[in-house]
Protein backbone atom coordinates (compact mmCIF):
# COMPACT_ATOMS: atom_id res chain seq x y z
CA UNK A 1 0.00 0.00 0.00
CA UNK A 2 2.37 2.82 1.02
CA UNK A 3 5.57 1.92 -1.32
CA UNK A 4 8.04 3.40 0.73
CA UNK A 5 7.93 0.47 3.16
CA UNK A 6 6.47 -2.20 1.33
CA UNK A 7 6.08 -5.42 2.22
CA UNK A 8 8.90 -7.76 0.89
CA UNK A 9 7.91 -11.19 0.29
CA UNK A 10 8.28 -13.67 3.14
CA UNK A 11 11.19 -16.34 2.87
CA UNK A 12 9.64 -19.92 3.38
CA UNK A 13 11.44 -20.08 6.61
CA UNK A 14 11.86 -17.69 9.36
CA UNK A 15 13.64 -17.18 12.99
CA UNK A 16 12.91 -14.74 15.24
CA UNK A 17 16.01 -12.41 16.01
CA UNK A 18 15.87 -12.10 19.70
CA UNK A 19 14.10 -15.60 20.60
CA UNK A 20 15.08 -17.88 18.19
CA UNK A 21 11.89 -19.30 17.82
CA UNK A 22 11.37 -20.62 13.70
CA UNK A 23 8.38 -21.00 11.59
CA UNK A 24 7.74 -22.78 8.02
CA UNK A 25 5.38 -20.36 6.30
CA UNK A 26 2.73 -21.89 4.33
CA UNK A 27 0.94 -19.28 2.55
CA UNK A 28 -0.68 -15.34 3.46
CA UNK A 29 -3.73 -14.87 4.87
CA UNK A 30 -4.07 -11.47 4.17
CA UNK A 31 -3.20 -8.08 4.25
CA UNK A 32 -4.07 -5.29 6.39
CA UNK A 33 -3.30 -1.52 7.15
CA UNK A 34 -0.65 -2.66 9.62
CA UNK A 35 0.52 -5.54 8.25
CA UNK A 36 0.82 -8.94 6.95
CA UNK A 37 -0.41 -12.31 8.53
CA UNK A 38 0.82 -15.75 7.15
CA UNK A 39 -0.26 -19.17 8.26
CA UNK A 40 3.21 -20.86 9.29
CA UNK A 41 3.88 -23.88 10.91
CA UNK A 42 5.86 -23.85 14.56
CA UNK A 43 6.91 -27.49 15.65
CA UNK A 44 4.11 -29.38 14.00
CA UNK A 45 1.26 -26.88 14.88
CA UNK A 46 -0.72 -24.04 12.65
CA UNK A 47 0.12 -20.98 13.73
CA UNK A 48 -0.89 -17.53 12.21
CA UNK A 49 1.99 -14.67 12.21
CA UNK A 50 1.35 -10.76 11.66
CA UNK A 51 4.31 -9.16 9.81
CA UNK A 52 4.41 -5.37 10.50
CA UNK A 53 4.95 -2.55 8.01
CA UNK A 54 5.12 -0.20 10.76
CA UNK A 55 6.96 -2.09 13.85
CA UNK A 56 5.24 0.70 16.44
CA UNK A 57 1.62 0.15 15.31
CA UNK A 58 2.04 -3.94 15.06
CA UNK A 59 3.92 -3.37 18.48
CA UNK A 60 1.06 -1.84 20.24
CA UNK A 61 -1.27 -4.74 18.58
CA UNK A 62 0.80 -6.94 20.16
CA UNK A 63 0.60 -4.97 23.61
CA UNK A 64 -3.10 -4.96 23.83
CA UNK A 65 -3.66 -8.62 22.77
CA UNK A 66 -1.13 -9.83 25.82
CA UNK A 67 -3.16 -7.48 28.11
CA UNK A 68 -6.13 -9.26 27.00
CA UNK A 69 -5.05 -12.57 27.21
CA UNK A 70 -4.52 -12.66 30.97
CA UNK A 71 -8.82 -12.96 30.55
CA UNK A 72 -10.27 -16.21 30.69
CA UNK A 73 -12.98 -14.92 27.84
CA UNK A 74 -11.82 -15.81 24.34
CA UNK A 75 -11.84 -12.14 22.80
CA UNK A 76 -8.69 -12.85 20.23
CA UNK A 77 -6.44 -15.04 19.54
CA UNK A 78 -3.89 -16.34 21.89
CA UNK A 79 -0.64 -14.58 21.43
CA UNK A 80 2.72 -16.63 21.68
CA UNK A 81 5.69 -15.05 20.55
CA UNK A 82 6.86 -11.37 19.82
CA UNK A 83 10.01 -10.95 18.39
CA UNK A 84 12.09 -9.23 14.57
CA UNK A 85 12.55 -11.01 11.94
CA UNK A 86 15.39 -9.80 9.02
CA UNK A 87 13.58 -10.01 5.55
CA UNK A 88 15.85 -8.89 2.65
CA UNK A 89 18.00 -6.91 4.81
CA UNK A 90 15.24 -5.13 6.44
CA UNK A 91 14.23 -5.97 10.42
CA UNK A 92 10.70 -6.36 10.69
CA UNK A 93 8.73 -6.26 13.62
CA UNK A 94 6.00 -10.06 14.61
CA UNK A 95 4.19 -11.77 16.37
CA UNK A 96 2.84 -14.92 16.54
CA UNK A 97 -0.50 -16.29 17.19
CA UNK A 98 -3.12 -18.68 17.58
CA UNK A 99 -4.36 -19.88 14.35
CA UNK A 100 -8.23 -19.38 14.98
CA UNK A 101 -10.28 -21.31 12.24
CA UNK A 102 -13.36 -20.36 10.93
CA UNK A 103 -15.47 -18.48 8.96
CA UNK A 104 -15.71 -14.60 8.57
CA UNK A 105 -18.47 -13.25 10.47
CA UNK A 106 -20.64 -11.93 7.32
CA UNK A 107 -19.85 -15.71 5.67
CA UNK A 108 -20.82 -17.89 8.55
CA UNK A 109 -24.42 -15.53 8.91
CA UNK A 110 -25.00 -16.65 5.21
CA UNK A 111 -24.73 -20.35 6.51
CA UNK A 112 -26.43 -20.48 9.83
CA UNK A 113 -28.99 -17.75 9.63
CA UNK A 114 -29.52 -14.34 10.16
CA UNK A 115 -31.34 -15.16 13.60
CA UNK A 116 -27.68 -15.83 14.55
CA UNK A 117 -26.90 -12.67 14.54
CA UNK A 118 -28.31 -11.79 18.11
CA UNK A 119 -26.57 -13.97 19.46
CA UNK A 120 -22.94 -13.38 18.13
CA UNK A 121 -23.69 -9.65 19.40
CA UNK A 122 -24.31 -10.84 22.58
CA UNK A 123 -21.01 -12.35 22.99
CA UNK A 124 -19.16 -9.36 20.68
CA UNK A 125 -20.86 -6.99 23.34
CA UNK A 126 -19.36 -9.15 26.25
CA UNK A 127 -15.78 -8.83 24.95
CA UNK A 128 -16.03 -5.27 24.11
CA UNK A 129 -16.56 -4.77 27.97
CA UNK A 130 -13.50 -6.35 28.69
CA UNK A 131 -11.71 -4.31 26.23
CA UNK A 132 -13.45 -1.01 27.37
CA UNK A 133 -12.37 -2.07 30.47
CA UNK A 134 -9.21 -2.09 29.74
CA UNK A 135 -9.19 1.16 28.87
CA UNK A 136 -9.54 0.69 25.46
CA UNK A 137 -11.35 0.78 22.33
CA UNK A 138 -11.87 -1.73 19.47
CA UNK A 139 -12.40 0.65 17.02
CA UNK A 140 -12.31 -0.69 13.96
CA UNK A 141 -15.53 -3.40 14.89
CA UNK A 142 -16.10 -4.91 11.13
CA UNK A 143 -17.44 -8.13 9.96
CA UNK A 144 -14.04 -8.55 8.21
CA UNK A 145 -12.15 -8.16 11.65
CA UNK A 146 -14.61 -11.15 13.09
CA UNK A 147 -14.10 -15.06 12.86
CA UNK A 148 -16.73 -17.45 14.16
CA UNK A 149 -14.76 -20.43 15.42
CA UNK A 150 -15.43 -23.89 14.17
CA UNK A 151 -15.86 -25.47 16.86
CA UNK A 152 -19.13 -24.05 18.22
CA UNK A 153 -20.82 -20.95 17.54
CA UNK A 154 -18.07 -18.58 18.89
CA UNK A 155 -17.15 -15.25 18.00
CA UNK A 156 -13.61 -14.05 18.09
CA UNK A 157 -12.07 -10.67 17.01
CA UNK A 158 -8.94 -11.19 14.88
CA UNK A 159 -7.68 -7.68 13.80
CA UNK A 160 -6.53 -5.25 16.74
CA UNK A 161 -5.33 -2.72 14.44
CA UNK A 162 -7.87 -0.33 15.43
CA UNK A 163 -7.40 -0.63 19.02
CA UNK A 164 -6.83 2.55 20.66
CA UNK A 165 -6.65 4.39 23.94
CA UNK A 166 -10.07 5.24 25.16
CA UNK A 167 -9.80 9.41 25.35
CA UNK A 168 -7.18 9.03 22.54
CA UNK A 169 -8.68 9.85 18.38
CA UNK A 170 -9.72 6.54 17.27
CA UNK A 171 -6.39 4.69 15.17
CA UNK A 172 -8.14 3.09 12.44
CA UNK A 173 -11.89 2.83 11.09
CA UNK A 174 -13.89 1.83 8.29
CA UNK A 175 -16.08 4.52 6.56
CA UNK A 176 -19.13 2.44 6.44
CA UNK A 177 -18.74 2.00 9.97
CA UNK A 178 -17.28 5.07 11.58
CA UNK A 179 -19.64 7.38 13.46
CA UNK A 180 -18.09 10.34 12.43
CA UNK A 181 -19.36 9.37 9.17
CA UNK A 182 -22.46 9.02 9.56
CA UNK A 183 -22.54 12.30 11.72
CA UNK A 184 -23.67 10.97 14.61
CA UNK A 185 -20.17 12.41 16.81
CA UNK A 186 -16.62 12.63 16.57
CA UNK A 187 -13.91 9.99 16.74
CA UNK A 188 -12.78 10.25 19.67
CA UNK A 189 -12.21 6.59 20.97
CA UNK A 190 -14.93 6.07 24.21
CA UNK A 191 -17.36 2.58 24.23
CA UNK A 192 -20.01 4.73 22.59
CA UNK A 193 -17.94 4.49 19.31
CA UNK A 194 -18.02 0.87 18.90
CA UNK A 195 -21.21 0.55 20.27
CA UNK A 196 -22.19 2.74 17.22
CA UNK A 197 -20.01 0.51 14.87
CA UNK A 198 -21.40 -2.85 16.59
CA UNK A 199 -25.13 -0.97 16.03
CA UNK A 200 -24.37 -0.36 12.20
CA UNK A 201 -22.82 -3.27 11.28
CA UNK A 202 -26.11 -5.29 12.73
CA UNK A 203 -28.62 -3.31 10.33
CA UNK A 204 -26.09 -4.22 7.49
CA UNK A 205 -25.55 -7.59 8.00
CA UNK A 206 -29.44 -7.77 8.06
CA UNK A 207 -30.16 -5.77 5.04
CA UNK A 208 -29.56 -6.73 1.51
CA UNK A 209 -27.61 -5.47 -1.13
CA UNK A 210 -29.54 -3.32 -2.87
CA UNK A 211 -31.09 -1.43 0.14
CA UNK A 212 -27.78 -0.60 1.89
CA UNK A 213 -26.36 0.34 -1.86
CA UNK A 214 -29.16 3.05 -1.89
CA UNK A 215 -27.45 4.58 0.67
CA UNK A 216 -25.67 8.02 -0.08
CA UNK A 217 -22.03 7.74 -0.28
CA UNK A 218 -21.81 10.98 1.19
CA UNK A 219 -23.62 12.97 3.93
CA UNK A 220 -25.07 9.83 5.67
CA UNK A 221 -27.12 10.33 8.55
CA UNK A 222 -28.64 7.91 10.88
CA UNK A 223 -32.37 8.64 10.26
CA UNK A 224 -31.42 6.59 7.28
CA UNK A 225 -30.62 3.99 9.05
CA UNK A 226 -33.88 4.09 11.41
CA UNK A 227 -35.94 4.02 8.27
CA UNK A 228 -34.05 0.33 7.41
CA UNK A 229 -34.72 -0.86 10.61
CA UNK A 230 -38.18 0.01 10.89
CA UNK A 231 -38.97 -1.16 7.43
CA UNK A 232 -36.51 -4.87 8.27
CA UNK A 233 -38.68 -7.67 10.12
CA UNK A 234 -34.77 -8.83 11.56
CA UNK A 235 -34.11 -5.85 13.25
CA UNK A 236 -37.12 -4.81 13.99
CA UNK A 237 -37.18 -6.16 17.61
CA UNK A 238 -34.19 -4.76 18.59
CA UNK A 239 -34.94 -1.39 17.11
CA UNK A 240 -34.90 0.33 20.90
CA UNK A 241 -31.57 -0.54 21.45
CA UNK A 242 -30.04 -0.08 18.08
CA UNK A 243 -31.34 3.45 18.26
CA UNK A 244 -29.73 4.22 21.83
CA UNK A 245 -26.81 2.90 20.48
CA UNK A 246 -27.11 5.06 17.58
CA UNK A 247 -27.30 7.78 19.91
CA UNK A 248 -24.68 7.33 21.55
CA UNK A 249 -27.19 6.76 24.62
CA UNK A 250 -25.25 3.81 26.20
CA UNK A 251 -22.40 4.05 28.69
CA UNK A 252 -21.13 0.74 29.07
CA UNK A 253 -21.64 -2.18 26.42
CA UNK A 254 -23.58 -4.42 29.58
CA UNK A 255 -26.10 -1.83 29.05
CA UNK A 256 -26.69 -2.43 25.57
CA UNK A 257 -26.14 -6.57 26.12
CA UNK A 258 -28.74 -6.18 28.76
CA UNK A 259 -31.34 -4.56 26.01
CA UNK A 260 -30.74 -7.04 23.54
CA UNK A 261 -31.06 -9.66 25.05
CA UNK A 262 -34.42 -8.03 26.64
CA UNK A 263 -34.98 -7.98 22.68
CA UNK A 264 -34.54 -11.03 22.02
CA UNK A 265 -36.73 -12.74 24.68
CA UNK A 266 -39.71 -10.51 23.49
CA UNK A 267 -39.57 -11.27 19.98
CA UNK A 268 -39.36 -15.06 20.88
CA UNK A 269 -42.45 -14.65 23.65
CA UNK A 270 -44.04 -12.55 21.24
CA UNK A 271 -43.61 -14.87 17.62
CA UNK A 272 -44.56 -18.00 20.29
CA UNK A 273 -47.32 -16.30 21.94
CA UNK A 274 -49.24 -15.24 18.50
CA UNK A 275 -49.10 -18.41 17.22
CA UNK A 276 -50.93 -19.65 20.10
CA UNK A 277 -53.66 -16.82 20.10
CA UNK A 278 -54.44 -17.88 16.33
CA UNK A 279 -54.41 -21.42 17.32
CA UNK A 280 -57.58 -21.93 19.91
CA UNK A 281 -57.85 -25.38 18.97
CA UNK A 282 -57.12 -27.74 22.17
CA UNK A 283 -54.32 -30.12 20.25
CA UNK A 284 -52.74 -27.73 18.26
CA UNK A 285 -52.79 -25.32 21.41
CA UNK A 286 -51.22 -28.09 23.39
CA UNK A 287 -48.65 -29.14 20.60
CA UNK A 288 -48.11 -25.50 20.13
CA UNK A 289 -47.69 -25.12 23.65
CA UNK A 290 -45.07 -27.76 24.29
CA UNK A 291 -43.29 -26.30 21.08
CA UNK A 292 -43.12 -22.84 22.75
CA UNK A 293 -41.50 -24.90 26.03
CA UNK A 294 -38.86 -26.94 23.76
CA UNK A 295 -38.03 -23.46 22.14
CA UNK A 296 -37.67 -21.71 25.12
CA UNK A 297 -35.45 -24.31 26.14
CA UNK A 298 -33.80 -24.72 23.59
CA UNK A 299 -33.19 -20.98 23.95
CA UNK A 300 -31.82 -20.81 27.36
CA UNK A 301 -29.32 -23.87 26.63
CA UNK A 302 -27.91 -21.90 23.75
CA UNK A 303 -27.96 -18.74 25.70
CA UNK A 304 -26.09 -20.51 28.73
CA UNK A 305 -23.57 -21.86 26.26
CA UNK A 306 -23.12 -19.02 24.84
CA UNK A 307 -21.90 -17.02 27.52
CA UNK A 308 -19.91 -19.35 28.69
CA UNK B 1 11.20 13.16 27.72
CA UNK B 2 10.31 16.80 26.16
CA UNK B 3 7.08 16.80 24.50
CA UNK B 4 7.61 16.93 20.58
CA UNK B 5 7.30 20.48 18.90
CA UNK B 6 4.26 21.32 16.38
CA UNK B 7 4.25 18.51 13.71
CA UNK B 8 3.77 20.03 10.37
CA UNK B 9 2.94 18.22 7.37
CA UNK B 10 1.48 19.41 3.79
CA UNK B 11 -1.36 16.80 2.03
CA UNK B 12 -1.56 16.56 -1.60
CA UNK B 13 -4.41 15.13 -3.14
CA UNK B 14 -4.46 14.98 -6.74
CA UNK B 15 -4.83 12.89 -9.47
CA UNK B 16 -2.44 13.28 -12.37
CA UNK B 17 1.11 14.55 -13.03
CA UNK B 18 1.93 17.72 -12.43
CA UNK B 19 2.59 19.83 -15.49
CA UNK B 20 3.79 23.42 -14.84
CA UNK B 21 6.72 25.20 -13.04
CA UNK B 22 8.99 23.62 -10.61
CA UNK B 23 8.98 19.86 -9.76
CA UNK B 24 6.77 18.99 -7.41
CA UNK B 25 9.85 16.23 -5.71
CA UNK B 26 11.86 19.39 -5.99
CA UNK B 27 9.50 21.02 -3.88
CA UNK B 28 8.25 18.28 -1.50
CA UNK B 29 12.46 18.29 -0.74
CA UNK B 30 12.50 22.02 -0.04
CA UNK B 31 9.28 21.41 2.54
CA UNK B 32 10.91 18.83 4.18
CA UNK B 33 14.42 20.86 4.77
CA UNK B 34 11.50 23.44 6.29
CA UNK B 35 10.91 20.46 9.19
CA UNK B 36 7.70 19.82 6.90
CA UNK B 37 6.23 16.24 5.76
CA UNK B 38 4.90 15.69 3.00
CA UNK B 39 2.22 12.74 2.33
CA UNK B 40 0.68 12.79 -1.00
CA UNK B 41 -3.31 10.85 -2.05
CA UNK B 42 -3.81 10.05 -5.60
CA UNK B 43 -6.89 9.98 -6.25
CA UNK B 44 -8.46 7.71 -9.65
CA UNK B 45 -12.04 6.70 -11.10
CA UNK B 46 -10.90 3.73 -12.51
CA UNK B 47 -7.54 3.30 -14.07
CA UNK B 48 -6.47 6.53 -15.28
CA UNK B 49 -3.57 7.19 -12.90
CA UNK B 50 -0.67 5.76 -15.26
CA UNK B 51 2.73 4.82 -14.45
CA UNK B 52 4.22 8.14 -14.79
CA UNK B 53 1.53 9.31 -12.30
CA UNK B 54 2.26 6.49 -9.47
CA UNK B 55 6.10 7.48 -10.20
CA UNK B 56 5.38 11.23 -9.21
CA UNK B 57 3.22 10.68 -6.03
CA UNK B 58 5.59 8.06 -4.86
CA UNK B 59 8.61 10.23 -5.17
CA UNK B 60 6.92 13.25 -3.77
CA UNK B 61 6.05 11.31 -0.41
CA UNK B 62 9.77 9.80 -0.25
CA UNK B 63 11.34 13.30 -1.36
CA UNK B 64 8.98 15.22 1.28
CA UNK B 65 9.68 12.09 3.84
CA UNK B 66 5.93 11.21 3.88
CA UNK B 67 3.41 8.57 2.88
CA UNK B 68 1.10 7.97 -0.43
CA UNK B 69 -1.49 5.97 -1.15
CA UNK B 70 -3.52 5.90 -4.29
CA UNK B 71 -7.41 5.34 -3.93
CA UNK B 72 -10.42 5.31 -4.81
CA UNK B 73 -12.62 8.22 -3.59
CA UNK B 74 -14.63 6.02 -1.39
CA UNK B 75 -11.83 5.63 0.83
CA UNK B 76 -10.41 9.17 0.86
CA UNK B 77 -11.56 9.70 3.98
CA UNK B 78 -10.41 7.06 5.93
CA UNK B 79 -6.96 7.36 3.46
CA UNK B 80 -6.40 11.17 4.87
CA UNK B 81 -6.59 9.88 8.71
CA UNK B 82 -4.48 6.90 8.38
CA UNK B 83 -1.84 9.12 6.24
CA UNK B 84 -1.96 11.74 8.97
CA UNK B 85 -1.82 9.68 11.61
CA UNK B 86 1.19 7.22 10.10
CA UNK B 87 3.63 10.36 8.95
CA UNK B 88 2.71 11.16 12.30
CA UNK B 89 4.16 8.55 14.22
CA UNK B 90 6.74 7.96 11.68
CA UNK B 91 8.35 11.50 12.84
CA UNK B 92 7.99 10.90 16.43
CA UNK B 93 9.98 8.03 15.89
CA UNK B 94 12.50 9.61 14.78
CA UNK B 95 12.63 12.19 17.38
CA UNK B 96 12.45 9.43 20.22
CA UNK B 97 15.07 7.52 18.29
CA UNK B 98 17.34 10.13 18.46
CA UNK B 99 17.08 10.91 22.17
CA UNK B 100 17.30 6.87 22.75
CA UNK B 101 20.41 7.21 20.50
CA UNK B 102 21.78 10.01 23.14
CA UNK B 103 20.82 8.26 26.04
CA UNK B 104 21.67 4.55 25.08
CA UNK B 105 25.08 5.60 22.66
CA UNK B 106 25.03 4.27 19.74
CA UNK B 107 21.80 1.67 20.68
CA UNK B 108 18.77 2.74 18.04
CA UNK B 109 15.05 1.26 18.66
CA UNK B 110 15.69 -1.62 16.42
CA UNK B 111 18.62 -2.86 18.72
CA UNK B 112 16.19 -2.75 21.69
CA UNK B 113 14.20 -6.07 22.67
CA UNK B 114 10.71 -6.05 21.31
CA UNK B 115 9.65 -6.48 25.27
CA UNK B 116 11.51 -2.88 25.78
CA UNK B 117 10.12 -1.53 22.44
CA UNK B 118 6.44 -2.44 23.04
CA UNK B 119 6.96 -0.02 25.80
CA UNK B 120 8.77 2.59 23.27
CA UNK B 121 5.48 2.24 21.00
CA UNK B 122 3.11 2.89 24.02
CA UNK B 123 5.60 6.20 24.29
CA UNK B 124 5.47 7.37 20.95
CA UNK B 125 1.34 6.75 20.22
CA UNK B 126 1.38 9.35 23.49
CA UNK B 127 3.74 11.67 21.88
CA UNK B 128 1.76 11.56 19.00
CA UNK B 129 -1.65 12.20 20.00
CA UNK B 130 -0.79 15.03 22.42
CA UNK B 131 1.62 17.00 20.06
CA UNK B 132 -0.10 19.65 18.01
CA UNK B 133 -0.22 19.36 14.50
CA UNK B 134 -0.79 21.46 11.40
CA UNK B 135 -1.82 20.34 8.19
CA UNK B 136 -1.99 22.17 5.10
CA UNK B 137 -4.59 20.10 2.15
CA UNK B 138 -3.39 20.80 -1.18
CA UNK B 139 -6.51 19.83 -3.53
CA UNK B 140 -5.72 19.40 -6.81
CA UNK B 141 -8.48 21.45 -8.45
CA UNK B 142 -7.65 20.90 -12.40
CA UNK B 143 -10.33 19.70 -14.55
CA UNK B 144 -10.24 15.95 -14.26
CA UNK B 145 -10.89 16.05 -10.45
CA UNK B 146 -14.33 17.47 -11.03
CA UNK B 147 -16.45 14.20 -10.44
CA UNK B 148 -14.12 13.66 -7.59
CA UNK B 149 -15.08 16.82 -5.48
CA UNK B 150 -17.59 15.58 -3.92
CA UNK B 151 -15.60 12.60 -2.24
CA UNK B 152 -12.80 15.63 -1.80
CA UNK B 153 -15.12 17.67 0.03
CA UNK B 154 -16.18 15.13 2.51
CA UNK B 155 -12.96 14.11 3.14
CA UNK B 156 -11.92 17.85 4.23
CA UNK B 157 -15.20 17.83 6.63
CA UNK B 158 -13.82 14.51 7.75
CA UNK B 159 -10.26 15.54 8.57
CA UNK B 160 -11.51 18.58 10.55
CA UNK B 161 -13.59 16.00 12.63
CA UNK B 162 -10.39 13.49 13.62
CA UNK B 163 -8.56 16.71 14.59
CA UNK B 164 -11.02 17.78 16.78
CA UNK B 165 -10.81 14.06 18.19
CA UNK B 166 -6.87 14.24 19.01
CA UNK B 167 -5.68 15.24 22.44
CA UNK B 168 -3.34 17.40 21.06
CA UNK B 169 -3.62 20.74 19.34
CA UNK B 170 -4.38 20.54 15.67
CA UNK B 171 -5.48 23.11 12.63
CA UNK B 172 -6.11 22.99 9.42
CA UNK B 173 -6.08 24.61 6.07
CA UNK B 174 -7.31 23.93 2.78
CA UNK B 175 -6.18 25.17 -0.38
CA UNK B 176 -6.85 24.60 -4.28
CA UNK B 177 -4.16 24.44 -7.22
CA UNK B 178 -4.16 26.25 -9.66
CA UNK B 179 -5.46 29.26 -8.16
CA UNK B 180 -7.20 32.01 -9.74
CA UNK B 181 -4.14 34.21 -9.82
CA UNK B 182 -1.51 32.63 -8.28
CA UNK B 183 -0.42 28.93 -8.22
CA UNK B 184 -2.48 28.32 -5.38
CA UNK B 185 -6.05 29.52 -3.40
CA UNK B 186 -6.35 29.16 0.31
CA UNK B 187 -10.23 28.28 0.05
CA UNK B 188 -10.09 27.67 3.82
CA UNK B 189 -7.76 29.66 6.40
CA UNK B 190 -6.42 28.09 9.05
CA UNK B 191 -8.89 26.84 11.65
CA UNK B 192 -10.01 23.37 13.78
CA UNK B 193 -13.46 23.47 12.28
CA UNK B 194 -14.59 23.36 9.03
CA UNK B 195 -18.49 23.62 8.64
CA UNK B 196 -20.66 20.78 7.96
CA UNK B 197 -22.03 22.86 4.99
CA UNK B 198 -18.87 24.18 3.20
CA UNK B 199 -18.76 23.96 -0.56
CA UNK B 200 -15.90 23.34 -1.96
CA UNK B 201 -17.19 23.59 -5.45
CA UNK B 202 -18.55 26.57 -5.48
CA UNK B 203 -14.94 28.34 -4.80
CA UNK B 204 -13.29 25.97 -8.33
CA UNK B 205 -11.42 26.83 -11.09
CA UNK B 206 -11.39 24.27 -13.52
CA UNK B 207 -8.30 24.34 -15.61
CA UNK B 208 -5.78 22.26 -17.11
CA UNK B 209 -2.79 23.57 -15.76
CA UNK B 210 -1.34 21.40 -12.53
CA UNK B 211 1.01 23.27 -11.01
CA UNK B 212 1.85 21.12 -7.96
CA UNK B 213 5.45 21.68 -7.39
CA UNK B 214 4.55 26.05 -7.29
CA UNK B 215 1.55 25.01 -5.28
CA UNK B 216 3.71 22.97 -2.40
CA UNK B 217 6.28 25.87 -2.62
CA UNK B 218 3.48 28.67 -1.75
CA UNK B 219 2.19 26.32 0.81
CA UNK B 220 5.46 25.95 2.99
CA UNK B 221 4.53 29.98 3.57
CA UNK B 222 1.78 29.34 5.17
CA UNK B 223 3.62 27.73 8.10
CA UNK B 224 4.71 30.75 10.25
CA UNK B 225 7.50 29.00 11.76
CA UNK B 226 9.27 30.21 8.47
CA UNK B 227 10.59 32.46 5.64
CA UNK B 228 10.79 31.13 2.13
CA UNK B 229 14.44 31.10 1.41
CA UNK B 230 14.44 33.09 -1.65
CA UNK B 231 17.83 31.30 -2.65
CA UNK B 232 16.63 27.30 -2.23
CA UNK B 233 13.62 28.04 -4.31
CA UNK B 234 15.87 29.55 -6.97
CA UNK B 235 18.12 26.80 -7.17
CA UNK B 236 14.92 24.10 -7.15
CA UNK B 237 13.44 26.55 -10.26
CA UNK B 238 16.53 25.68 -12.28
CA UNK B 239 16.40 21.73 -11.64
CA UNK B 240 13.18 21.41 -12.61
CA UNK B 241 12.11 18.94 -15.08
CA UNK B 242 9.41 20.67 -16.53
CA UNK B 243 9.52 24.55 -17.32
CA UNK B 244 6.39 26.89 -16.90
CA UNK B 245 6.96 27.11 -20.90
CA UNK B 246 5.99 23.73 -21.98
CA UNK B 247 3.62 23.71 -18.70
CA UNK B 248 0.82 23.52 -21.74
CA UNK B 249 2.31 20.07 -22.87
CA UNK B 250 1.07 17.58 -20.77
CA UNK B 251 -2.02 19.07 -20.24
CA UNK B 252 -5.12 17.20 -18.82
CA UNK B 253 -7.90 17.06 -20.96
CA UNK B 254 -10.27 19.88 -20.08
CA UNK B 255 -14.07 18.95 -20.58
Amino acid sequence: MFSNQKMPEAPLYMEGKWHGKDYSVIKELGRGANGVVYLVFHKGTKVALKVGLDSIDLLMEANVLTQLQSHNEKIGPAIYDVDDVVIEGKTHAYYAMEYVEGERLDRSLKQVGKEWLPLLLIQLLSHLHVIHQHGYVFGDLKPENMIVVKSGKQVCLIDFGGVSKQGHAVRQFTEEYDRALWQAGDRRADPGYDLFSLAVMMVRLCTDKETWNRLPSVRRHVQMLYAIIADNEHVAPYRIPLQKALEGRYQTAIQMKADILHAFHQKSVNVAGSSVASNKEGLGSKLLGGLFVVSMLLLAGSLYYLWM
Amino acid sequence: MAKPATLRQILVVTDGCSNSGISPIAAATLAREQGITVNVIGVIDKNELGEQGEQEIREMAQAGGGMHDIVYPAQLAQTVQMLTRKAMTRTIQHVVNKELKQILGESEMDNLSPEKRMQVAGMVDELGEQSSLEVVMLVDTSASMKNKIAAVQQAIFDFSISLRSRSGKSKMAVCSFPGKEKHLDTLIPWTNQVEKAYQLSSSLTMSGITPTGPAITEAIALFGHIELPEKLANKYQKNSRINEEDGGFMQDHVF
